[in-house]
């Protein structure tokens, strides 16, 4: 599969020169360009911010064919990311069926990064704090910031 | 991609080693060297011998490469030894930025033998190909699609993927896309052909770059004088320049003599390096070597400017975060009041829980809120009173506008209904003054049978204008009885 290694060291390299605000991305192992450790920052604005947040992007080996699987490996407290060791997550864009081979990791960083700012409630994983989120925001906001600030620093 | 011919080197070498891989099968067989992680090397060698090389030799691309010495070369080693090269054109690298509509949405590099597909997409053919091996949908608009869908892209495409500039991989120069696979094969120096003493008494099955196989073969081992190691002659080149760690080498700038893969260290801490004024940014441009750069810091025209333009620049910097900052919590209190609008229309309910979010802010925080939105909802309503008042004045100009109208359309209608109930008298008076005439005349006949004749004009006339009726009746009922 050495045109999927090929379409992903471009997509590196386009990402690690030109790194989407607040977000960046190394190789796991560099001799693996399959997956990338990616730190996002809590976007301003959000009960996340001043969080740092570590993720893990997988790409499949017949990627683009097929949507990359994206983790997070730092607990959040977010309705679209389950609150547990695994943090898996949710966004439209990386279920197979809306999966595109033309989408870029961009794309998927820029999404997961507009999904903390603008968690989707109806689509959740985490029923608890889509729950709050829906009906109370406050303590929604007071408890993500708390989840922030134990394990996101 | 400069790491690039050294390994294809090893590699090639390592078959040299085993020549029984050769023998065995025919004269094609493509190599593909090994992909070690991302930076491969973007192009096979085929083991092939060309024997129309020599229709080639004549068209030579006019490229800045093909040097004397070159052609020389090509003369001397016979033209044979040429090896076909494969060049991979998504790994190689592109002169320029590249129009987006020359990639390929899949993998992102500029088309390789393109195709049209139903709905307009032009994709790679492998690229496409593995796609619809997954699923049969387009993978821009997802629309149905099958392999025999697909269509060779229009010349035009070919064309312009061709006129690409694109580098050898081996000797860095940039030549059009199309014509770099004959470039390697026939005019690169940098690029493999087979040992010279192929055709020998030695036959030597190795491969050499072109601008050394007429040195003869150079397919012996040698001791790198630094290092120690042991290689082949034609590879000694290539380690001496790059990969040889105990290599001395002097420096370009104070001629001391070091290491040369501590060239790159040396160079910052070396002393005869020009380096520019430490003020530069602002307009400096003074350069000099460090001994003197630090005499011209002491003078330097901008040293009092660039401390203050420093602090400056910082400020600036400070400022713009702050407008950063305001901007975004302005626009979190747009976005705020915007929900709060619409929360207030629907319902109480989500008002509440608007209000309920806002907790965090402090009590004055929130009422301020909450009187913004009830100032907005007042401004609201104000102007929407504004409008139906105007739709009333509209209402009623257009109401007054109707009834001229329809008066005006009245008065000439009831004109010549008053008209035509004249004529309708006179025709009324008409038709009775010639029914009476009639009358008299009938009377006047047969009044004139049975009854006396002097009796009728003068006597009968005002007489019998009352029974009219029955008289005509009779009349006509005598008429009958004459007829049968």
């Amino acid at each position: 599969m050495a045109s999927s290694q090929k379409r992903i060291s471009k997509e590196l390299a386009e990402v690690t020169t030109n790194p989407p605000a607040g977000i960046t991305v190394s190789l796991v192992d560099e001799a693996n360009v399959h997956n990338w450790n990616i730190v996002m920052d809590g976007p301003e604005g959000s009960p996340y911010a001043g969080g740092k947040f570590k993720l893990l992007l997988v790409l499949p080996t017949d990627y683009p064919f097929k949507p990359p699987k994206i983790n997070f490996k730092t607990r959040i407290w977010h309705p679209n990311v389950t609150f547990d060791e695994h943090g898996s997550m949710c966004v439209g864009i990386l279920k197979p069926e809306a999966w595109k081979p033309s989408s870029k990791i961009m794309s998927v960083l820029t999404a997961t990064q507009q999904l903390l700012i603008e968690p989707v409630p109806d689509d959740a994983l985490e029923a608890n704090a889509a729950e709050k989120f829906k009906n109370n925001r406050a303590e929604f906001n007071k408890e993500a910031k708390e989840w922030t600030k134990k394990y996101a620093k | 991609m400069n790491s690039g011919p050294d390994s294809a080197d090893v590699f090639l070498e390592s078959l040299g080693d085993s020549p029984s891989g050769e023998t065995s099968a025919p004269n094609t067989i493509a190599r593909p060297l090994p992909l070690s992680s991302f930076s491969s090397i973007p192009y096979t060698v085929q083991f092939e011998i060309n024997p129309e090389s020599t229709a080639f030799i004549t068209s030579s691309p006019g490229s800045p490469s093909l040097s004397a010495t070159h052609k020389e070369s090509l003369t001397l080693s016979s033209l044979e030894l040429n090896l076909r090269h494969t060049v991979d054109f998504r790994a190689i690298t592109y002169d320029g930025t590249i129009d987006e509509n020359l990639m390929c949405p899949i993998c992102r590099c500029p088309l390789v033998n393109p195709v049209l597909t139903d709905c307009d997409h032009i994709f790679c053919r492998e690229c496409i190909g593995d796609s619809l091996s997954h699923s049969e949908l387009c993978p821009i608009d997802r629309f149905p699609l099958s392999l025999k869908d697909l269509m060779k892209a229009p010349k035009m495409v070919f064309n312009q993927l061709d006129s690409l500039k694109a580098k050898c991989p081996c000797c860095n120069i940039a030549f059009a896309r199309s014509m770099l696979e004959h470039h390697m094969e026939k005019y690169c120096p940098e690029s493999l052909v087979r040992c010279s003493a192929l055709h020998s008494s030695k036959k030597c099955a190795g491969v050499v770059k072109r601008r050394l196989s007429d040195q003869g073969c150079l397919h012996y081992q040698v001791q790198c004088p630094d290092c120690m190691e042991t290689l082949e002659q034609a590879q000694m080149e290539d380690h001496c320049h790059t990969v040889c760690k105990q290599r001395l080498a002097p420096c370009e700038h104070c001629t001391t003599i070091i290491l040369r893969h501590k060239k790159v260290e040396h160079e910052e801490s070396c002393s005869e390096v020009c380096r520019p004024c430490q003020w530069k940014e602002y307009g400096c441009s003074y350069e000099a070597k460090q001994d003197n750069l630090q005499l011209h810091n002491d003078k330097c025209t901008f040293k009092l400017f660039g401390a203050i333009a420093e602090n400056i620049k910082k400020e600036v910097n400070d400022l713009r975060k702050e407008v950063g900052n305001l901007k975004e919590t302005n626009h979190l209190q747009e976005r705020r009041i915007k929900f709060l609008e619409s929360g207030q229309k629907a319902s109480e309910k989500p008002f509440e829980f608007m209000d309920s979010s806002d907790a965090n802010l402090s009590d004055t925080a929130n009422a301020e809120t909450l009187d913004t939105g009830h100032e907005y909802l007042l401004s609201l309503l104000e102007v929407q009173q504004n409008r139906i008042s105007n739709l009333a004045a509209e209402l009623s100009e257009l109401r007054a506008k109707h009834t001229v109208m329809l008066f005006n359309e009245t008065i000439p209608m009831k004109n010549e209904l008053a008209e035509l109930r004249s004529t309708q008298q006179v025709t009324c008076m008409h038709v009775r003054w010639l029914m009476r005439f009639r009358m008299q005349e009938n009377q006047r006949r047969f009044g004139g049978g049975p009854g006396p004749a002097p009796s009728g004009p003068d006597g009968g006339g005002p007489s019998n204008e009352m029974p009219l009726g029955r008289r005509l009746s009779d009349s006509m009922t005598r008429d009958l009885i004459t007829k049968l």
